[in-house]
């Protein structure tokens, strides 16, 4: 990889997944420095899943769920609205930049808003740089 | 909502208690009549640095709870959940405990139908350590022949041996560094609405107890006692209305000084790498109930050798968990073997989750908007 920025990309399987998918078919080019992990929904995902990628060296966190209104379960992405502005608030009292924590409604036709989304958060994290961690910075 | 005054027609309860004595009076009505099964309160251990929570059955016992206790922080609320759920209960609260008792009751973990609330005004609590040092430092007395002590019109008076009190200004010791513990410089809930009934000193003649009437069984629980024959009440004047919500209001503004100059002053990750993951802020939490179950239990959290502990990893799971609910008790910063200002983190995210949703831990009626199934972004 040319750079070693580290994103981990918790996407819901109904909407965002299937954006990245449409990227993937349409062969449009984003960073590939996103590790994609499938979620069933948005509301599935807590904020430990956010700290426990920080903890284990993630330089940013990316979450992409289903528009408001869309949800495949009805209100899961209405829950995780609320659970991220938590993290949000969080994040910032352990010297992790707001910047490094991002969540998107993306759907699954919107390939290029995914392409899009990842090239910016790329973009951001380079600016920032890597983080230093304690626990990996160790090993 | 209504006040009145009211004092003790029991002469050893008058005695006994504190400004009327009319919080005593009020549990040995509940249970002479046996309308609860016990009263949950606090009595002196070895001396009055030394609380200890007393499940009282016989009215016989009661005086021996009568009396203020600033120097001995106890957490009501978690001893209701943990030993007392299926009795009927009545407590005298704090703010902090009544909206422990609060919190607990919107997680199903304390039957609301089975808990009778007395609350009790509070300008703060006093560490014992921190009272046996400032006693000998600033009244020059021996902290073992202090017989009583209160907290009144801004001044912390201890009652000796002989008779005489002496008093100095909380202003002062704080200054120095003595004084409340720092949760309840900061507490700006100081009259707890959300109980049956408030009482206190504060606007009352010599010798009476301000009562503030919060909710229906406030009000049976006073018509009761009257009628009972136990309780004496008469109404207040204007004055002394005036006057409770003067000394409220200053408190609040004092309490709000003290946040604004220290959550900028914080510095987390410092604090934050003092950490030894003993888990203790997390057992005394009153609204960590569910840590026999607790995510930091699970492997994926708990790595052998993973001391001390990568910060966002237990103390972030641990504000994305409760911080919303933090009700500033103070107990994490108390049991802390590092000394980490815990409470005072905690307060701040809930202080920030009151910024963006209006919710407060504790008072607020409806849940915390975090466990809310309703379609609405914030």
């Amino acid at each position: 990889m040319s750079d070693d920025i580290k994103i981990v990309g918790l996407l819901c399987n109904w909407c965002c997944y299937g954006g990245a998918d449409t990227a993937g078919t349409a062969r449009m080019q984003y960073p590939p420095n996103v590790r994609i992990i499938r979620v069933m929904c948005s509301g599935r995902i807590n904020p430990s899943l956010v700290f426990k990628a920080f903890e284990e060296g993630a330089d940013g966190v990316f979450v992409g769920g289903c528009h408001i209104g869309d949800c495949h379960y009805d209100a899961g992405n209405y829950k995780w609205s609320r659970r991220a502005k938590i993290v949000q608030d969080i994040i910032e009292e352990f010297g992790i930049e707001k910047e490094r924590f991002r969540f998107e409604w993306i759907s699954a036709s919107e390939g290029e808003k995914f392409q899009k989304t990842m090239k910016e958060f790329h973009n951001t994290l380079k600016e920032i740089g890597p983080r230093t961690n304690t626990k990996t910075a160790s090993k | 909502m209504s006040y009145l005054l009211a004092k003790s027609k029991d002469d050893d309860i008058l005695k006994a208690g504190e400004c009327g004595g009319a919080v005593t009076s009020i549990f040995k009505y509940l249970l002479d009549n046996g309308i609860v099964d016990g009263v949950l309160a606090i009595r002196p251990g070895d001396d009055i640095y030394d609380g200890v929570p007393t499940f009282v059955t016989d009215s016989e016992d009661l005086l021996a709870t009568a009396g203020s206790y600033h120097c001995s922080p106890t957490m009501i609320g978690e001893l209701v959940r943990k030993y007392l759920f299926d009795k009927k209960v009545a407590v005298a609260v704090k703010p902090c405990d009544m909206r422990a008792v609060d919190e607990l009751i919107k997680r199903n973990k304390i039957n609301s139908d089975n808990i009778y609330t007395v609350g009790l005004n509070c300008g703060g609590t006093v560490s014992p350590i921190t009272a046996r040092k400032m006693i000998d430092l600033f009244y020059g007395v021996d902290p073992d022949d202090v017989l009583s002590e209160e907290i009144d019109k801004g001044q912390f008076i201890i009652e000796l041996k002989d008779g005489s009190e002496k008093g100095v200004k909380i202003h002062e010791l704080e200054h120095e560094g003595f004084g409340r513990r720092e949760n309840c410089q900061r507490c700006d809930v100081k009259i707890p609405r959300r109980a049956n009934i408030a009482c206190g000193n504060w606007g009352a003649e010599d010798g009476w107890t301000f009562i503030e009437i919060n909710d229906e069984r406030g009000e049976e629980l006073i018509e009761g006692a009257k009628k009972a024959n136990i309780l004496d009440t008469k109404t207040p004047s204007e004055n002394s209305i005036e006057a409770r919500s003067k000394v409220e209001g200053i408190m609040i503004k004092m309490a709000q000084k003290n946040q604004n100059a220290n959550f900028d002053g914080a510095n987390e990750m410092e604090e934050w790498n003092r950490c030894i993951k003993c888990y203790a802020c997390r057992d005394v939490c009153p609204i960590c109930w569910c840590y026999e179950n607790c995510e930091l239990n699970k492997s994926y959290f708990k790595e052998a050798g993973s001391v001390p502990p990568e910060p966002i990893a237990f103390q972030g799971v641990r504000l994305s968990h409760m911080s919303f609910s933090c009700v500033d008790c103070g107990q994490c910063d108390d049991v802390c073997p590092s000394d980490i200002p815990v409470s005072l983190i905690f307060d701040k995210l809930q202080k920030k989750y009151y910024d963006r949703t209006g919710y407060i831990a504790g008072v607020s009626d409806e849940k915390p908007p975090l466990y809310s199934p309703e379609k609405s972004e914030l």
